[in-house]
């Protein structure tokens, strides 16, 4: 028997949806202060930095950083930590341009980890389109949701 | 401009990490997560002693390495593993290597190393050249 038996299981949030109802925007003077804040200049030939994947798909995905903790039954306050982050570009994002997300929660699984203790590792996957619905890449993100009320 | 396997990719610095980008990084990220605006914050969760990089932001560094090496190229895919902070005032450096080649497309490894501490993230990426 694993010693994870012993413990409950975690939630079940598979399947959550995380699809947005708003609408992002790349605004071309936040690009520039982004590019800025990391080192670099803007791109002229107006796509804007690819970071955007991130960005466009956490703020105008269907749930805050918060109400995605919550589905996972976990206090944002207790520090989710960022384990992955994949994402596949199916076209550049350009400035200007307005898009939406669609995705979901494709696991949370409960393990037990000799740095961290108990904690629950979240796979969520979103999709960025266009508003005419045409998808311009996916990405998942892998986070660590540790579990203080199950130290020993 | 030619590429060839194992060829070594031109680093990329971050001389030091602003917390004033930080707080720019919040509202980029609509998340006002204390960790990277409060050091006091930081303190109280046993966190360390200065404000925390939002994860996004050593992301676009590494970005930024791989848009210097193929000016014109554009990043098709790239995974990330973050495997330790990154703080405020610390000196970033992100380097990588090629590792194949397939037509136009290219693919490599990176990682984000601090001064003193070490690689912090790493990952790889295709690019189409």
């Amino acid at each position: 028997m694993s010693d994870l038996d012993t413990l409950p299981p975690a939630p079940n949030a598979a399947g959550t949806s995380l699809d947005g109802t708003a609408v992002f925007t790349i605004n071309a003077e936040e690009n520039a202060a982004l590019c800025r804040s990391t080192g670099i200049e803007p791109a002229s030939d107006g796509t804007a930095h690819p970071i955007y994947y991130y960005i466009a798909t956490q703020v105008a995905m269907g749930k805050t950083v918060a109400g995605v903790c919550e589905a996972c039954e976990f206090d944002v306050d207790d520090g989710p930590m960022m384990g992955s982050s994949g994402v596949q570009f199916d076209a550049p994002l350009m400035v200007g341009a307005s898009y939406k997300v669609t995705g979901e929660i494709l696991s949370l699984i409960r393990k037990r980890s000799r740095k961290l203790g108990v904690m629950d590792v979240l796979t969520y996957r979103l999709r960025l389109h266009l508003l005419d619905g045409t998808q311009v890449l996916e990405t998942d993100n892998v986070w660590v949701l540790p579990r203080k009320e199950f130290a020993a | 401009m030619s590429y060839a396997v194992g060829d070594t990719l031109p680093p990329f610095t971050i001389e030091s990490v602003s917390p004033e980008a930080m707080k720019q990084w919040a509202i980029f990220l609509a998340d006002p997560n204390p960790i990277h605006l409060d050091v006091e914050v930081v303190k109280a969760k046993g966190l360390g002693d200065r404000v925390i990089n939002q994860g996004p932001a050593n992301v676009a560094y590494m970005m930024n390495m791989l848009m210097r090496a193929f000016p014109g190229g554009r990043i098709k895919a790239m995974d990330s593993r973050f495997l330790d902070n990154v703080y405020g005032g610390d000196r970033a450096t992100v380097t990588g290597t090629v590792t194949a080649i397939d037509g136009q497309v290219i693919s490599c490894a990176f990682a984000l190393d601090i001064d003193g501490r070490g690689t912090v993230n790493s990952g790889t990426a295709t690019i189409e050249i």
